[in-house]
C-alpha cells in the first residue's frame, strides 16, 4: 500500500461513504418518491442502521432506533431466505397493517430503505415505486465521489484519538 | 462506518460480544444510565419473554463536535445465548470494533473460550479479519467468589497483547474504560486506513 495523506485520495476500505454531491442527489430522490407515491415516510439507512436520509412525517418516531431496527429486520429476512434457499438481490420485506403498509428493501450492497404508505395507497404502485427507488439510490451511491477533496474531515489529527476519549469522559457522569 | 462528508460525520458501529449472561446488555444500561440524555439516543432492547437479549440491544452516543467531525457511535450487543448463533453473525456485520465481555467467574472459563472461537468464526464470516478488527477485551464480574483475574483469562484465551480491563459492569466500574478504549481503537483503525488508503 502507498502512503498518501492528501485528503483527495481518501477512500474508506469498508462501509459507506457518501460525498456532499451523493447526499443532495439522495434526498432528492427520497423527496421525489415521497411525493410520487405518496408515501408518509421514507427512510433510508446504512445496512448496519446508520441513518442516511430521512423524508416525511417524522412525528415522535425514535428515528434512530428506527434505523437499526430496519437494519436489523433486513438482515434477519436476508438470512432467513438463505437458510430457505430463497435469497436474491432486491427482497423486499412487506408489513401490512390496518392502517399503513412498511417496505423494506435492500439498496444496492450498503443501504436499507423503508418507506411507510397509507393504506389507501395501491400496494402494487408502492411496491413499484420503492423498488426503482431502490435501483436510482443504488446507482448514485455506486458512482465514485468527486467531491470530497475539498473537504478534510482532519482524520489525520494526531489528536483525534485523545479529543474522542475526552468527549466520552466530558459526556459522562459517575 | 459510513461517512457524510457534508455533515462531516463519522460514523462508527461497536458490537459487545460475549458469552451468555456476561453483562453485555449491562454494559449499554450503564452507558445509557451514566450518559447525559442529550449525548445519546433510548436503548432499544429485542428481549424474550424471559428478559433475555434475543436479538440485539442499541444504543446511540453522540460527541458532539470534535476536531470539526461530529463522530456518533454505534453500540450493538450481540445475543449471548448458544441457540443464537446465526444472530449474532448479522449483528456483527459492519462492526468496526468489537468489546469481548468475558464472565470472569471461574465455572464460565470455557464459555469464554466458546465464545472466542465462534466471534472469531462470524468475524470471518463477515469478511472482518481479526488482525484488523480493533478488540478489546473485558473481564466482567470481578466481584464474583474466586473471579478469575485479566491476567488469567488473557492467558485462556491466547490473548496476551490484546488490550484489557477488570470490570463490574452492574456498578458501572470499568464501563468507561472498556467503552474509551475501544473507541479510541476504532478511531486509530480508521486514521490508519484513511491515510494509507
Amino acid at each position: 500500500m502507498k502512503k498518501n495523506n492528501s485528503v483527495a485520495s481518501v477512500e474508506m476500505p469498508r462501509g459507506l461513504s457518501l460525498s456532499p454531491s451523493q447526499d443532495q442527489l439522495i434526498n432528492g430522490i427520497l423527496r421525489d418518491y415521497l411525493e410520487k407515491c405518496p408515501a408518509q415516510l421514507i427512510l433510508l439507512a446504512e445496512l448496519s442502521g446508520q441513518i442516511i436520509s430521512v423524508q416525511g412525517e417524522t412525528g415522535k418516531t425514535d428515528l434512530v432506533a428506527l434505523g437499526a431496527l430496519v437494519a436489523g429486520d433486513m438482515a434477519a429476512s436476508q438470512e432467513i431466505a438463505r437458510l430457505t434457499g430463497q435469497y436474491q438481490h432486491s427482497q423486499l420485506i412487506f408489513r401490512e397493517g390496518p392502517e399503513t403498509t412498511s417496505f423494506i428493501t435492500e439498496a444496492g450492497d450498503s443501504m436499507v430503505l423503508y418507506m411507510r404508505i397509507h393504506k389507501e395507497v395501491p400496494m402494487g404502485w408502492a411496491r413499484l415505486i420503492i423498488l426503482e427507488a431502490n435501483r436510482k439510490l443504488a446507482e448514485v451511491a455506486s458512482k465514485p465521489a468527486e467531491d470530497v477533496e475539498k473537504i478534510d474531515l482532519q482524520l489525520s489529527d494526531e489528536k483525534l484519538e485523545n479529543l474522542i476519549g475526552d468527549g466520552l469522559d466530558s459526556i459522562w457522569h459517575e | 462506518m459510513y461517512i457524510n462528508w457534508q455533515l462531516r460525520e463519522l460514523n462508527l458501529k461497536i458490537v459487545y460480544y460475549g458469552p451468555a449472561s456476561s453483562g453485555k446488555t449491562t454494559n449499554l444500561e450503564q452507558i445509557h444510565r451514566r450518559v447525559d440524555a442529550s449525548h445519546r439516543s433510548d436503548l432499544v432492547s429485542l428481549k424474550t419473554y424471559e428478559d433475555r437479549t434475543l436479538f440485539f440491544d442499541f444504543l446511540q452516543l453522540e460527541l458532539g463536535k470534535i476536531s470539526g467531525l461530529t463522530p456518533k457511535i454505534h453500540l450493538y450487543t450481540v445475543p449471548g445465548q448458544v441457540r443464537y448463533e446465526e444472530i449474532r453473525k448479522l449483528v456483527l456485520r459492519g462492526a468496526d470494533g468489537v468489546v469481548f465481555v468475558a464472565d470472569s467467574t471461574p465455572v464460565r472459563a470455557n464459555d469464554n473460550i466458546i465464545a472466542w472461537h465462534d466471534m472469531k468464526l462470524h468475524l470471518r464470516s463477515n469478511n472482518l479479519s481479526m488482525d484488523r478488527t480493533p478488540i478489546v477485551l473485558q473481564c466482567n464480574k470481578q466481584d464474583t467468589l474466586g473471579a478469575m483475574a485479566l491476567v488469567e483469562i488473557k492467558y485462556m484465551l491466547h490473548v496476551q497483547n490484546l488490550l484489557g480491563f477488570p470490570a463490574i459492569a452492574v456498578n458501572g466500574e470499568g464501563v468507561l474504560d472498556t467503552l474509551k478504549a475501544i473507541t479510541r481503537s476504532v478511531i486509530t483503525k480508521v486514521q490508519h486506513e484513511t491515510a494509507y488508503a
